[in-house]
């Protein structure tokens, strides 16, 4: 449940390590994001000498939530943090390396890449 | 769907008796249940699979007759419970990124003429550095040449080593320790004396 101001990890190297959502992108009055779902965001702190800096305005889409998700078969996914990945708008992942557990949902939502970046997918 | 519900239910309870308990069973019987993309859900109600359309040496002979470079086929078995083999490939422009993953498209669509559902792979990312042609259990990545210096994608599925996979260990070292500021100030060090 991610929704503008709120602050998200950073889930690979691309040099941003907290952002806040703004905006979701998607449709014009929604409430909440979940996974899987692209955001626009705010860098609030950045690692020093990469090419992105603080207050700069990024696309990202968000990998790990708090809030659980649910699938057909009735498993339930919670993790630890809220956490995004920096993409372009073409939708190529900023960063190299994706860290930490990704879902396989992602695949289905066309960011293959993403997951094919990721060193465990759940 | 509900036909291959049953039958995969069918199926599972079977494949749990066969095989002795081992870590690699959690894996299959998460892939049985469907968890994955619906072309594996397919599979296992025995119904036909995208990737069961083309297989990997044919894939192979159609990257060689459009000219992609450097070909390099990765079996990700047991890396990754996600796809069985990677292939990855090297095109030399925009255009040429876009031939291949349109050669693969139609490749398949070729293969399943005068059938009634023929299914295609999904295509992501036309028009961009980075084209992924997903067929369920191998998915094959074009790249730029650039592209695919940046993101090291032999690297990071032979697990081998190298220069660029310590960088990213370097990156992730440094994405949990603080930073410390760097030191701007004028002052002179104190030189340090070696004898």
């Amino acid at each position: 449940m991610i929704q503008p101001q709120t602050y998200l990890n950073v889930a690979d190297n691309s040099g941003a390590r907290k952002l806040m959502c703004i905006r979701i992108i998607g449709a014009s009055n929604r409430r909440y994001a979940h996974i899987g779902d692209v955001i626009v965001a705010v860098i609030k702190e950045a690692i020093p000498n990469t090419t992105l800096e603080r207050s700069e305005v990024v696309r990202a889409v968000i990998v790990r939530t708090c809030k659980e998700l649910k699938r057909k078969n009735g498993t339930i996914i919670r993790y630890d943090d809220n956490a995004a990945v920096v993409i372009d708008q073409e939708g190529n992942p900023k960063g190299t390396r994706v860290f930490g557990a990704i879902p396989r949902e992602l695949r289905q939502l066309n960011f293959t890449k993403i997951v094919s970046l990721a060193p465990e997918v759940l | 769907m509900l036909a291959a519900l049953r039958s995969r239910c069918s199926s599972l309870p079977s494949l749990l008796l066969k095989s002795p308990p081992s870590p690699s069973l959690l894996d299959q019987s998460w892939k049985l249940l469907g968890l994955s993309a619906p072309s594996f859900s397919s599979s296992a109600g025995g119904a036909r699979d995208i990737s069961e359309v083309l297989t990997v040496a044919e894939v192979e002979k159609i990257l060689s007759d459009v000219k992609a470079d450097n070909v390099i086929v990765i079996p990700t078995e047991n890396q990754s419970c996600w796809a069985d083999v990677t292939i990855i490939a090297t095109g030399r422009s925009d255009w040429h990124l876009k031939n291949i993953a349109q050669a693969l498209v139609y490749r398949a669509k070729q293969k399943q003429r005068g059938e009634k559902h023929v299914m295609l792979p999904c295509v992501q990312g036309y028009d961009t550095k980075w084209i992924v042609i997903d067929y369920g259990k191998f998915v094959v990545h074009a790249l730029d040449d650039k592209a695919r210096v940046y993101f090291n994608l032999e690297s990071l599925w032979t697990g081998e080593p190298s220069s660029a996979n310590d960088n990213s260990d370097k990156d992730l070292q440094n994405a949990f320790v603080k930073v410390r500021l760097i030191n701007n100030s004028k002052k002179k060090k104190p030189v340090q004396v070696s004898s």
